[in-house]
This record gives structure tokens, C-alpha cells and sequence, in this order.
């Protein structure tokens, strides 16, 4: 292992973790011939007429299972976005002309105010999170609201980059096609790609927010749904942190001048 | 909640709006930077590139709490970055060596 095992039982043990523990149930005696009516996060011990109560969640090291799924999922998506940009850079590097005569240039100023709108989400999101872990209900689901609004703004503003949808033509009907060019191809293929994860990412806020309404403060309130809301939280600035590099790379660096066209 | 959890939990917000603030002016500058005239290629694409990871950083970082996270959940997720970054600067100066189609 690479970090330094401290003093005492690793965090994974049982030594660490809390430990279920037996609950009387009425009857003392196993039921004769009743079936098994095991209900979520218990079990029957039937030899000893006790209930075996499971603890609420279980933790790994820090993370909470959760959260370290989240987190895996995302290095996992993220090799998914690096073959993707990867190809791109091989692509680039060896075509001998990247930028087609005729094809529009991508707007930079616009695609800038997109980025900026990712990251202004990112900030709600991250300060949703914030509520929700204080227990502030209005203020969590102001939070996601927003979040939700710059997400779908920015998928709006994806279209009409595309297609023009306000005005002008959009870049396909500029002749950036796909198919027509690497460079086309390379665009669409990349920045649809991580529109879909926008749109995922709406849909997981909009489920989120619902639960979140659903729940009432006798259960807990925004407090209950706080590691959810933090599990979707990493998600959305991940779908921020890739279009950073998307941005970077895909926008700017053709841009930059005696870059190969 | 483990009292690491709760770390983050106390973290001031103010420290999110800092690095917003941090994370526009960065774009600014990205933008910025590629009007510079007369600027070199090569100083161009690495000021670009060091402005993009400073800011994905940043979001790992802070936005992600990733700080507050345990040291072998750092190095997975920073070799999930750095791994792939190492085959592109392998790939595409493998790909520039060989030349064009």
C-alpha cells in the first residue's frame, strides 16, 4: 500500500466499522413454520429468535460507498473523454491540413460565455452541496435549481452554437459538418459527447431536487439527501472540470496562430 | 457523519466564492492570452495548457474536496489524469515525429 497504516485496525475493519448488532424481536422463539420476512437492512436469526440490525451505511476509509462509486465511475468516464481527446491530438498532429478551406472558424467569444456558465453552475452546485450538508432547505434547492438552469442554458447555447436556433446559422449551416472533416468530426463527436453529460447531469439534478422536495423534515429534510446531493455534486463539476480541458484544447489551442491548418 | 466529513462540511463558502473568482479570471486570461501579438507558438500552447490544469485543479481540489479526501483516493484520481496525459504527450509526439498522412 502507499500511504502509512496508522495506529490500530485499518478503517475497513470490523474493529473500525460499526458493528450490527442483535435486537430482541416479540417473540423469543423462532416461529414454527412462518416464512422469512426479512425487511431492508435486517435479517432473521432464526437459531437465536433475534433480529440482526445492519448499520445505516456503511463506510470505506473516508468515502462513504456512495461517494467512492461516484468517484470510480468518474475515473472511469474520464478515460473515456481522454481516448476521445487523445485521438483528437493524434489526429491533429498528423494531418497535414486541419482547417479545411471554407469551414467557419468557432467562436470563441460565445464558447467563453459557456465556460463561464459551467463554472457559475459548478459554484451553485458546490454551495448546494454546503446547504445541504447545514441542513438549509431553501437555500439547497435554490442551489440546485440553479444548477439545473445554467445546465440547461448551456445545452441551449450548445444548440445554437450547432444550429443557430437564435438567430444565424450555427456552424452546420456554416459548412462544419460532420463527416465533412476530422476537424468537424472531432468537434461534434467530443462536445456532443460531453453535452450528453450535461443533459445527464440535468436529469440526475432534476431526480435529485425531486427526492429532496419528497422528503419531509421528520425524516431528516435536505440533511437526509446531503451524501446524494454531494454525489451528484461530483459529477456536475466533473462535467465543468472536462469542459475546461475540452475548451483549452478543442477552441483555443487551434486558434492560436502557426498552429498547423 | 465521520468528523473528516464534517471537515468539509465546515469549510467556509467564501472559500468557494474565492476560487469562482479565481477560476473567471483564469478563463479571462486563456482568452487573453491567445491576442497576445507576436507571441510563440510553443509559449502559447504551454501558457494554455498550464492556465486549463491550474483550473481543473482548482476544481478537484476545492469544488470536489478532494483535499479533505484520503491520500489513496488522491492518487487514484491523480493518476487517472496523469496516466492518460502521459500517452497523449507520448502519442502526439510520436504522431508530429512520423509526419502527416
Amino acid at each position: 500500500m502507499l500511504w502509512h497504516r496508522r495506529p490500530g485496525p485499518p478503517a475497513w475493519s470490523a474493529a473500525r466499522l460499526p458493528l450490527p448488532r442483535l435486537v430482541p424481536t416479540a417473540n423469543d422463539s423462532p416461529p414454527a413454520a412462518a416464512p422469512l420476512a426479512l425487511s431492508p437492512g435486517s435479517s432473521h436469526d432464526a437459531s437465536h429468535g433475534h433480529a440482526i440490525e445492519w448499520p445505516a451505511e456503511r463506510f470505506v476509509g473516508r468515502a462513504s460507498a456512495l461517494k467512492l462509486g461516484m468517484w470510480l465511475f468518474l475515473l472511469s468516464d474520464a478515460f473515456s473523454f481522454s481516448g476521445l481527446l487523445i485521438s483528437y491530438g493524434i489526429l491533429r498532429a498528423r494531418a497535414a491540413v486541419w482547417h479545411p478551406p471554407g469551414e467557419p472558424e468557432f467562436g470563441i467569444g460565445f464558447t467563453a460565455g459557456l465556460t463561464f456558465l459551467l463554472i457559475c453552475s459548478s459554484l451553485s452546485m458546490v454551495l448546494g452541496v454546503s446547504a445541504a450538508r447545514a441542513g438549509r432547505k431553501a437555500t439547497g434547492v435554490a442551489m440546485l435549481a440553479l444548477t439545473m438552469l445554467g445546465g440547461l442554458l448551456f445545452l441551449c447555447g450548445q444548440a445554437h452554437e450547432y444550429f443557430g436556433i437564435v438567430g444565424g446559422h450555427g456552424l452546420v449551416g456554416e459548412g462544419l459538418r460532420l463527416g465533412g472533416s476530422a476537424r468537424a468530426t472531432t468537434f461534434y463527436v467530443i462536445t456532443s459527447f460531453h453535452g450528453a453529460h450535461v443533459l445527464t447531469g440535468v436529469i440526475i439534478l432534476a431526480v435529485t431536487l425531486l427526492r429532496v422536495l419528497r422528503t419531509p423534515e421528520s425524516r431528516g429534510g435536505i440533511a437526509a439527501r446531503a451524501d446524494a446531493i454531494e454525489s451528484v455534486g461530483l459529477f456536475w463539476h466533473f462535467v465543468d472540470l472536462v469542459w475546461i480541458l475540452v475548451f483549452t484544447f478543442v477552441y483555443l489551442v487551434p486558434v492560436a496562430p502557426g498552429v498547423g491548418s | 457523519m465521520s468528523a473528516d466529513a464534517s471537515a468539509a462540511v465546515r469549510k467556509p463558502e467564501t472559500g468557494y466564492l474565492v476560487t469562482f473568482a479565481v477560476l473567471a479570471v483564469l478563463t479571462l486570461a486563456e482568452i487573453g492570452v491567445i491576442y497576445v501579438p507576436g507571441i510563440k507558438h510553443g509559449l502559447l500552447v504551454s501558457a494554455l495548457i498550464l492556465l486549463a490544469v491550474a483550473k481543473a485543479g482548482l476544481v478537484l481540489l476545492v469544488f470536489m474536496h478532494l483535499s479533505h479526501e484520503r491520500r489513496g483516493l488522491k492518487i487514484g484520481v491523480l493518476a487517472t489524469f496523469l496516466l492518460p496525459a502521459l500517452y497523449a504527450v507520448v502519442l502526439i509526439a510520436e504522431a508530429m515525429w512520423r509526419g502527416s498522412w
